[in-house]
């Protein structure tokens, strides 16, 4: 039953009704509709409840900058959206929505008392009311308000929906396709130029949509809109993008889009996203967003029913509906005549213009004669009534600043404007300066940081036909800047609305103003009472003032709030408006879903997963993962019931009694080749490399300038010029590009050139007493008797009749190789040597076993036992300094006065009294546990395990002056206890290394 | 994101491509050894941060993998110029110049 | 997780097609034998004689002779691909050179995967995760940029096909996005 629509009007499609729910109550709409309007051609202006006082609230406007009529909008499971602005969404078959922030329902709702406390909840009422007692705090306050607090409820189901992102290169982006966008992008496209168009609304058209009467170029303005679209949508060089927002304009002319492509359709097509993100690089930016219309302040300004002229303009020329059949307007500026007209001519009767100018052109007031409007000049509003819709109207002349009697009009809808205010949000995110226009009393853009250009009522020009010029003269423009033969063409403009306004702060009034309800963020609940208030609570900044009262702190962001609030504010601070000054604008522009922020970035490729050509292999033998940097690693290979610690202890057990198979292609590897490799590696690593004959190799440690550990690795030697290093697998790109970076800027003299082979090469180590029994079948190209191939030797030779580049070493303390072949090949050589290891029982092992193995023999993991303040001699690696070395990276500082001073935390064993006690990795140590809190800290501890060789714990740790404690007994206090544990040496398990010399 | 002029490849490309690298021209010493405590820890740690004209290091990391250097002007966040490593330092009335071009 | 697992267990790089997901034929490419060189631009002449392709100069360039090409992707810094049976001669071709001219030429055919995207979208489809302006990407040239927050070389060969190399162990995330948005651009919207 559309009893508001009205016959002829409205660009909705009358042949295709569509029904949509409202809080369960079926309702029926066009397409074309938006939920705000299908909603009011049913009669329906409540929408919502407010935020903090849970008044009811209707639409204020038609667009974007709505802060009343939010509603949660639902499509399945997963699919709901809260905070929707109903003024935006079009409606679908099907689409359900429902209000918020009311309980039980939304005509009688139980919060609506806040509403008889406003005292209560006034500006600064988060940092007043609920300070004392104390324990309030937890048992009221936090949950009470928790409760009641939020604008909307977030859905709890994982979001189904994909979204997606894009880059885009253009000439021109022009934002907002009213009529200045339009002939900015018609001109700028016409010149050959690459333009992308685009505008929030469903369809482009802007104010055109609004003002059907206007005739440009002797067409209709919708039949313009037509034809220019048309003529866009047929050039192969112009994008044209609606449902999507321009959230934020970024360094040299970055800017985000956020396109909506699936919220408006009943079944989105299978595969596509809901929204996409476009990072948009143009040449040239028009920004034609237009200006958004002012509220008035006044008491009752936000009973359902009020809402601007403009909006009531929008709804009855582009939906076909009249948002009441009595209507009163109240207004500061001739845009609210004009609607006043248009109304009046549609059926409604205006039963008066109330302007709070003593002067208006006499143009105006003889149409508003013609239509048999009563004209108020010099008048005020004080005050609405009607519970929950707008029922009357109480207006009082002012005469020399003097209120006078009140009278009261009966309405259904009551229209305002307070003017226009230019919207440069997007202006204001490139750090254009804004300066205070005192004639449009508003602020205008000034100064410039990018190549932008802003056009139409954005900068301040009014009428359709100043609009249409202007974007054409910035179209043409920018196209010129990139060197396009432009020519802003001049349009044809009859029946055009010029008109001008004046500003206010809040309305004056002959009632109490403590006691008035004048709103001024609806979405907030912030009135002109609580910015007076800041202000004499001793805010005299804006910023301040802002977060006092969170005057324009909601999702609209200040868009129809943030100029009433400077009014105001500015009133009671005593100065000019652009002396206070506006607060910042943010993006996004509109709020944004964090599924677009997200793009492509969820489940599984939420980030990059690196797997190894082995990874596979360990997936079919039940491998549990770890994530190492980007990689994922097997962490052990549990058999049966096991947990990771039966699975760990197995797999050492396995290993030092016969052979492991592990996979370390995930260690970093670089190619160091040329003439000066070997004087390159000495400067780079702290190790003498001269001496390291071809086929052999040793034990790099690489620090920073500072003389810190950075990085190790076993290197070896292939040929005289030419070293295979291998770095930590976290550290790869690390050291790589460190040593790209001293070559190409510091050394640049030296023949010498690195080049990463991480991923060339798969690299299975075998360790084990068994290890060389495996593999040795397998060689080809090299003897491996001990004596030909001693531990710390490289070959290239060929394993399983795959190149390979074989390493004795080990990083277990037991005889080890390390067998590197081309990645393609690497699954099928570990399963050639896992088969002809069933013969040696092999076990297959993960990470965890690998760190437990090599702690044993204290071998440092770096980045675990080194936390980037440690050096070679804190961990007990003197040994591999070349200290006869003139220099190498880092060698400076290791006589630093900080470095050389004692007391340094240094790598130490620990060893629990209670022997089945596994100490926590970063637990801290103390020397003495009974000290007063806060204890004086050691250090901590970095590594630990079970080690089910020993058959007891063993750990790790830096500890203060830790080289000079061993033997003594040290606290670790934890939650329930405290733990003691000895200092020992680092190295727990064969000493003598006797294991790896097999 | 911001455009940066590669001198090598000789083209503006997306900020994604490159990786910032600290402070430009502070070479390293010849001869450490030769550097008192102080010296040496002015090389290590000692930065001069200016709100401003800042001389810093970039690298094309996913482009041609050079370091070079860059004038940046840090309050408005925008590149002046980039050069290729080892060439001199642009001098004031350079740079001067450059950011008159970039006000007008 | 369940499309993390799926995600692996579909990508083997061994098999050389990519099931089919929009309008951009996705494939990976066969095996060949790849090299990074790197010499001084000085020296640009010997290695031209030694891999039997003059080297373009310019970064961005390709030239290429027969089955073999190259690639200029830094000052002194050149990508080579040839066919795989080719790779030895190659090696002992710039071996010969070294003790007169040193430079550094190491094998990584392995090290990366390459795939082929072909379509009229196909540069569409690429740039949902590549920053730079694709129309200035002219054929037959390349570069080294970056896809998603993946380093890769990307080559077009035409104005409609593209290849694309990465590294080996951040392949399956590059084909992941690109089927995912392959399927976008077959849902037309």
């Amino acid at each position: 039953m559309s009893t508001f629509r009205v016959a002829g009007r409205g660009r909705i499609d009358r042949s295709r009704p569509i029904r949509f729910t409202f809080d369960g109550r079926t309702v029926q709409g066009y397409e074309g509709d938006t939920v705000a309007s299908a909603l009011l051609a049913n009669g329906t202006h409540l929408m919502g409840r407010s935020f903090k006082y849970h008044r009811p609230r209707g639409a204020v406007t038609a667009g974007s900058d709505e802060p009343n009529a939010l509603v949660g909008t639902r499509r399945g499971p997963g699919r709901f959206e809260p905070n929707t602005r109903a003024t935006m969404q079009e409606i679908y078959e099907g689409l359900r929505t429902e209000s918020q922030n009311r309980w039980p329902s939304l005509g009688f709702d139980v919060g609506g008392v806040n509403d008889r406390f406003y005292m209560l909840f006034s500006a600064g009422f988060y940092y007043k009311t609920f300070m004392w007692p104390r324990s309030f705090w937890d048992k009221v306050y936090e949950p009470v308000i928790r409760a009641a607090a939020g604008l909307g409820k977030p859905p709890t189901e994982p979001d189904p929906d994909r979204y997606a992102s894009r880059f885009l290169h253009c000439d021109v982006l022009v934002i907002g396709a009213g009529p200045a966008g339009l002939a900015a992008a018609l001109t700028a496209g016409r010149s050959g130029a690459k333009v992308v168009l685009v505008d929030e609304q469903s369809e482009m058209g802007g104010s055109l949509l609004s003002e059907p009467s206007v005739e440009i170029e002797g067409q209709p303005a919708w039949d313009w809109i037509a034809a220019t679209m048309a003529e866009l949508a047929s050039m192969d060089n112009v994008r044209l993008m609606n449902r999507t927002t321009a959230i934020g304009y970024y360094h040299q002319n970055m800017v985000g889009l956020c396109q909506k492509l699936t919220d408006h359709l009943p079944v989105p097509p299978e595969g596509a996203p809901r929204e996409r993100m476009w990072k948009v690089r143009a040449g040239e930016v028009v920004l034609a967003q237009g200006a958004l219309e002012r509220p008035l302040v006044f008491d009752g300004n936000d009973r359902p029913g009020v809402m601007l002229a403009g909006a009531a303009q929008t709804y009855l020329n582009r939906f076909g509906v009249l948002v009441g059949r009595r209507a009163v307007v109240v207004t500061s500026h001739d845009s609210a005549w004009y609607a006043a007209f248009d109304l009046a001519d549609a059926g409604c009767k205006v039963a008066a213009i109330v302007d709070t100018r003593a002067e208006v052109m006499s143009a105006l007031r003889e149409q508003a004669r013609v239509r048999g409007i009563e004209v108020l000049p010099s008048h005020t509003v004080t005050g609405t009534a009607g519970r929950l819709r707008v029922k009357s109207v109480r207006v009082n002349p002012v005469v020399n600043g003097k209120v006078g009697a009140a009278r009261s009009l009966d309405c259904e809808a009551l229209l305002m404007s307070g003017g226009w205010t230019p919207s440069l949000h997007l202006f204001s995110h490139t750090k254009g300066s804004l300066h205070w226009d005192e004639e449009a009393e508003a602020f205008l853009p000034g100064r410039k940081t990018e190549a932008c250009r802003i056009a139409g009522a954005g900068r301040g020009l009014w009428g359709i036909g100043k609009a249409l010029e202007d974007g054409a003269k910035a179209g043409a423009a920018a196209a010129r800047a990139l060197g396009h033969e432009a020519e802003a063409k001049s349009l044809a403009v009859a029946n055009d609305r010029e008109g001008r306004g004046v500003t206010h702060k809040e309305l004056p009034t002959d009632r109490d103003p403590g006691r008035a309800r004048a709103f001024i963020d609806f979405q907030n609940d912030v009135t002109a009472k609580d910015i007076r208030l800041a202000v004499r609570e001793g805010m005299r900044s804006i910023e301040h003032v802002k977060r006092y009262t969170t005057n324009g702190m909601a999702t609209d962001q200040g868009k129809m709030s943030n100029m009433n609030g400077l009014a105001i504010a500015a009133d009671a601070v005593g100065k000019a408006p652009p002396q206070v000054g506006l607060t910042t604008f943010r993006p996004p522009y509109t709020p944004t879903t964090f599924g677009a922020f997200a793009g492509y970035h969820r489940g599984s490729h939420f980030e990059v997963t690196r797997k190894t050509p082995i990874d596979s292999w360990a997936e079919e033998h039940g491998a549990v993962y770890e994530p190492v940097s980007l990689w994922r690693r097997a962490r052990y290979f549990p058999r049966g019931n096991e947990d990771m610690r039966a699975a760990v202890a197995r797999e050492c057990r396995m290993t030092r009694a016969s052979v492991g198979i592990f996979d370390a292609s995930t260690l970093g590897k670089i190619e160091v080749a040329g003439p000066d490799a070997v004087e390159f590696m000495n400067r780079m690593y702290t190790n003498p490399w001269t001496k390291l004959a071809a086929g052999r190799c040793r034990y790099g440690l690489l620090l920073g300038e500072d003389g810190y550990i950075r990085d190790d690795g076993v290197i070896g030697r292939l040929s005289n010029d030419r070293f295979h290093v291998t770095t930590t697998t976290g550290g790869a790109a690390r050291v790589l590009g460190m040593m790209e970076d001293y070559l190409q800027t510091e050394w640049p003299d030296l023949r010498v050139w690195v080049t990463s082979t991480t991923e060339q090469w798969a690299t299975i180590a075998l360790n084990g007493p068994n290890a060389r029994n495996l593999l040795a079948p397998f060689v080809e190209g090299q003897d491996m008797s001990d004596e030909a191939f001693p531990h710390m030797s490289v070959a290239e030779c060929t394993v399983a009749g795959f190149p390979a580049r074989l390493f004795r070493m080990s990083f277990t303390g037991e005889l080890g190789f390390e067998i590197n072949v081309p990645a393609r090949h690497g699954r099928a050589l570990w399963e050639k040597l896992w088969e002809a290891g069933q013969e040696y029982d092999i076990c297959p092992y993960g990470t965890e076993t690998m760190h437990v193995l090599r702690a044993e023999k204290g071998y440092i993991i770096v980045g675990q036992d080194t936390d980037g303040t440690v050096t070679p001699d804190d961990a007990g690696f003197g040994w591999a300094v070349g200290r006869k070395k003139p220099d190498f990276v880092g060698k400076r500082s290791l006589t630093r006065p900080d470095i050389v001073a004692p007391g340094r935390k240094q790598l130490v064993g620990l060893l629990t009294d209670e022997p089945d006690v596994v100490l926590e990795e970063g637990a801290q140590i103390v020397a003495d546990p009974d000290q007063p809190k806060p204890m004086t800290m050691l250090g901590h501890v970095t590594s630990s395990y079970w080690s089910e060789t020993l058959g007891r714990s063993i750990a790790l740790a830096l500890v203060a002056g830790g080289h000079g404690r061993e033997g003594e007994t040290l606290h670790v206090p934890m939650p329930d206890r405290t733990i003691t544990a000895k200092v020992t040496g680092t190295v727990f398990f064969d000493p003598e290394n006797t294991r790896i010399k097999l | 994101m911001l455009l940066i002029h590669c001198p090598y490849c000789e083209q503006d490309l997306p900020e994604l491509e490159f990786a910032y690298g600290g402070e430009a021209h502070i070479a390293r010493p010849a001869d450490p050894s030769a550097l008192t405590d102080e010296e040496w820890r002015d090389y290590l740690f000692i930065r001069s941060n200016p709100r401003g004209v800042h001389f810093e290091r970039w690298r094309h990391v996913h482009g041609c993998a050079r370091f070079f250097n860059a004038v940046r002007e840090t309050v408005g966040d925008k590149f002046l110029m980039t050069y290729k490593t080892g060439e001199p330092r642009p001098s004031e009335e350079e740079v001067e110049a450059r950011l008159k071009e970039l006000s007008a | 997780m369940e499309g993390r697992m799926d995600a692996y267990a579909r990508f083997r790089p061994e098999s050389s097609t990519v099931p089919a997901s929009g309008p951009v034929a996705i494939r990976i490419l066969p095996e060949v034998a790849r090299f990074s060189l790197r010499i001084a631009p000085a020296d640009l002449g010997v290695a031209s004689e030694a891999f039997g392709v003059a080297l373009p100069g310019r970064i961005g360039e390709i030239a290429a002779f027969g089955s073999r090409r190259a690639l200029c992707l830094g000052p002194d810094e050149w990508l080579l691909h040839a066919e795989e049976e080719e790779a030895h001669v190659i090696e002992a071709a710039f071996a010969e050179r070294y003790a007169a001219t040193p430079h550094s030429l190491v094998a990584i055919g392995d090290r990366e995967i390459g795939i082929s995207l072909e379509g009229e979208e196909a540069a569409t489809l690429l740039s949902t995760g590549c920053p730079i302006d694709l129309e200035r990407l002219a054929p037959g040239t390349g570069k080294r940029t970056i896809f998603d927050s993946v380093s890769v070389v990307l080559i077009r060969e035409e104005k409609d096909r593209f290849t694309l190399e990465a590294w080996r162990s951040f392949m399956p995330h590059v084909l992941g996005l690109l089927e995912t948005a392959n399927r976008e651009l077959a849902a037309g919207l």
